[in-house]
């Protein structure tokens, strides 16, 4: 979705309240790449920034000042209404299915919610960056992992294969056909096959595109 | 007081003797029962004198009653065949009357109640004593009524029934007139009377009516010379005059009635009644409508009774009496002031009343410490609550924050060190492993602590969170989306929480419903499994600190629960 040109370095605003993990962001990026074209202390130099330089992407805390409870996950779901073309990762310390579904709202292309501690692994957490700004969805492990575990009466999931539930958890995660393919060392024909199996056997309406599929998927999982 | 009490009884006594002595002196003996109701008339007025007296120490009532007594019993003199007992006795036949108005217009105080009373009272002893004084100046027993046996009238002027006969027509509308006024002015007073004098008045109405009616038989059957009446008139009717005592038995029972209708009063009162319900049923017990239970006015000498009607306990009403109560020092009693002859009936109503307001004010002193310890309760738990949100909020900006930035270095360390030396790689890499754990521990030590997510989301965010980790299959059946006030939802999480934990650990079933709905100022939350049953709301300490932590918020928890059907714990949470 981003227009820039594959050379130009993706732009990317740093919204975070506390100074020392900011600076350390800052750096990582820096370091990796990227072009930091701001840092914000609270929501609303967020959005000024946002308004000012349309990043191609924004790194946002959920809980910032002054209330403390999720101003950078309110402040992300505005960037994404007024600012399409902004791509936006929410960083927390826990993930929440509530959070998720605020920000995915109907559309989950250019938004990432994950573990802020995700930021010690450099490389796919600039991935997960770049992902986000080429408008994939990026899901983290850790809540996709809680909704597929959910203890279920007459659990549908446990039609599944091994297979299936492994290609099912990354589809949740927001990861494209080829990138599953990738990750499990299988075809991308065997891919499509286990996934058109599995929306079979949980009755669900194949979707071609990959945001329609991570939407449905994670809808179902809520349930 | 006894001694005086002691001759009055023995004179009483005495007249009596001399009554019965003196009557069966003439021959032929008169008729039994004539002689029995003349004998008890008088002695039936010396009793009453004498225990008017006993009771009612400070009035005129006693002495009253004895006048009449003695009144009544002297005038047997002229059945002695003498001729100057003869003169006295019938002289005097009739000052009873006279002293009997005298009665009925003290009554119940034993006091005239103006000049015009005193003077009409004169009035009626005069004139008794005139016509008595003139019909005896012309009247020859031996001529007319008496015969020839009779002894002589000592005071006969002069032997003419013409004489007499004009001045019995002059007497008889003058008599008349004197008993209409003193008629009058006693339904006068009853008229005028309220509370517990109306009530003393009562029968003094109907015995008046009785008494003058036989009076006014006797002065025109005399009159008249209806001489076959005379046994029914001046021997059987007297009779009525029994009346005077009996109304003095009458206000006595009065007294007693009303002493017990105040204990059942009082024990049938509500307890934390309020004062105006006091008053009314005081009032009710005592026969005393004007009854006025005043309280004083916070910050001033007024009162203002339980009506709303202020009170100047130094400027009373005309007939109006005030009480203090035992114990109750900001609070007075206003009556009629009959009532004060009756002490012992205003000390019990004072006692009664002092002792409900009493009642009163305890009771509402426990509920007031109630409500204290209950909003203290309330405080310790939101403090609790508070305290746990800035814990994990220290948490959260502090420790994680921390760790999250150690991580970041760490990870930044790992990319530099990239190729170089397998041992530090494998040291970073160590390292950065402890650091994700460290954090994982820390993040659900935090949300144990509290959740985050319910300052965050509120319930509907909270319970989401809570299904998707719970081991049994939790259903949300209903959750009002809006936010509520920390406490509530608080408490509705806790609820919720420890519910499905104990379905997870005694219900022996995988599933759960959980229901929270809003109704009219209160929030309901149910947590239904379908699991064993026999729970028991004092068998866990789990349950029984949940039902404090319910009861903390104003709520009330229930634990529904039969063995084999399945748990239903519900609790009722106050929500604005």
């Amino acid at each position: 979705m981003s227009v820039t040109a594959p050379s130009a370095p993706l732009r990317v605003v740093i919204a975070e309240d506390a100074v020392l993990l900011r600076e350390g962001l800052r750096r990582l990026l820096t370091e990796a790449g990227l072009e930091v074209a701001g840092t914000a202390a609270d929501a609303v130099q967020l959005l000024t920034l946002v308004a000012a330089g349309q990043p191609d992407v924004v790194l946002a805390d959920v809980r910032m000042p002054p209330t403390q409870t999720t101003e950078g996950l309110q402040a992300a779901v505005e960037i994404r209404r007024r600012w399409p073309h902004t791509a936006v990762v929410v960083l927390s310390q826990h993930v929440e299915t509530e959070h998720l579904f605020e920000l995915l709202a109907d559309d989950p292309r250019g938004v990432g919610y994950v573990l802020k501690e995700r930021v010690a692994d450099v490389r796919q957490f600039t991935a997960a960056i770049a992902r986000v700004a080429a408008g994939e969805s990026v899901i983290d492990p850790e809540v996709v992992a809680r909704l597929v575990a959910r203890q279920r009466r007459d659990n549908p999931l446990a039609a599944l294969t091994g297979r299936e539930l492994a290609v099912l958890a990354l589809m949740a995660e927001g990861r494209s056909n080829q990138a599953i393919a990738a990750q499990l060392y299988l075809s991308p024909k065997t891919v499509e096959t286990h996934v058109g199996n599995m929306f079979a056997k949980l009755c669900l309406e194949p979707a071609v595109e990959d945001h329609r599929r991570v939407l449905a998927v994670l809808t179902y999982l809520r349930r | 007081m006894t001694r005086r009490l002691l001759a009055a009884a023995l004179g009483a006594v005495a007249a009596v003797i001399f009554q019965v002595a003196v009557i069966y002196s003439q021959r032929p003996f008169p008729l039994l029962i004539v002689t029995v109701i003349s004998v008890a008339v008088g002695a039936s007025f010396l009793l009453a004198g004498l225990a008017a007296w006993h009771r009612w120490p400070a009035s005129r009532l006693g002495l009253l009653f004895t006048v009449t007594g003695y009144a009544w019993v002297v005038p047997s003199l002229a059945h002695l065949p003498y001729a100057l007992p003869f003169t006295v006795g019938n002289l005097i036949a009739s000052v009873y009357a006279a002293s009997l108005a005298h009665l009925a217009l003290a009554w119940p105080t034993g006091r005239l109640r103006s000049r015009f009373e005193c003077g009409v009272v004169i009035a009626v002893y005069a004139w008794n004593t005139l016509q008595s004084l003139v019909s005896m100046l012309f009247w020859n027993p031996a001529t007319s009524g008496c015969g020839p046996g009779c002894p002589a009238n000592l005071l006969l002027a002069s032997d003419s029934p013409a004489v007499e006969r004009v001045f019995d027509q002059i007497s008889v509308p003058v008599g008349l007139s004197l008993s209409a006024i003193v008629l009058t002015l006693i339904f006068r007073h009853w008229w005028r009377a309220r509370g517990w004098s109306r009530r003393a008045m009562v029968a003094l109405v109907w015995i008046s009516v009785a008494v003058i009616a036989l009076s006014v038989a006797q002065t025109v059957a005399s009159n008249l010379n209806l001489a076959d009446s005379s046994l029914l008139l001046y021997g059987i009717a007297p009779v009525i005059l029994l009346t005077g005592p009996a109304l003095f038995v009458v206000s006595t029972l009065l007294a007693r009635t009303a002493r017990g209708a105040l204990g059942t009063a009082i024990v049938d009162l509500q307890p934390g009644a309020p004062p105006e319900m006091l008053r009314d049923a005081l009032a009710r017990a005592l026969g005393d409508s004007t009854l006025q239970l005043a309280f004083r006015v916070p910050g001033s000498a007024g009162y203002l009774d339980t009506a709303g009607q202020s009170v100047d306990p130094g400027q009373l009403g005309p007939g109006r009496a005030l009480t203090a109560l035992p114990a109750v020092s900001d609070a007075l009693l206003v009556h009629d002031q009959a009532l004060q002859q009756e002490p012992q009936l205003v000390r019990l109503t004072a006692s009664a009343a002092s002792m409900a307001l009493e009642h009163a004010r305890l009771q509402a002193e426990v509920r007031a410490q109630l409500e204290q310890v209950r909003a203290s309760r309330a405080r310790i738990v939101e403090a609790g609550d508070a305290e746990r949100r800035r814990l994990e909020r220290d948490l959260h900006d502090g420790a994680q924050q921390r760790l999250v930035t150690l991580s970041l270095a760490l990870g930044m360390a790992r990319e530099q060190a990239a190729g170089a030396d397998p041992a530090l790689q494998s040291l970073l890499d160590s390292a950065g492993q402890e650091a994700r754990e460290a954090l994982v521990e820390l993040r659900e030590l935090a949300r144990g602590i509290h959740p985050a997510v319910l300052t965050e989301t509120g319930l509907a965010g909270a319970l989401q969170a809570l299904a998707e980790r719970s081991t049994v299959a939790t259903t949300i059946a209903e959750v009002p989306g809006r936010r509520y006030p920390a406490a509530v939802e608080a408490t509705a999480y806790f609820v919720v929480s420890e519910a499905l934990a104990n379905v997870a650990k005694h219900a022996l079933t995988d599933a759960a419903v959980v229901a929270i709905r809003e109704l009219p100022g209160r929030l309901l939350v149910a947590v239904t499994d379908d699991g064993a049953g026999g729970a028991r709301p004092d068998g866990g300490s789990g349950l029984r600190g949940l039902a404090d932590r319910v009861a903390s918020v104003g709520g009330v928890l229930t634990i529904d629960s039969p063995p084999g059907a399945g748990t239903r714990l519900a609790a009722e949470i106050p929500c604005p």
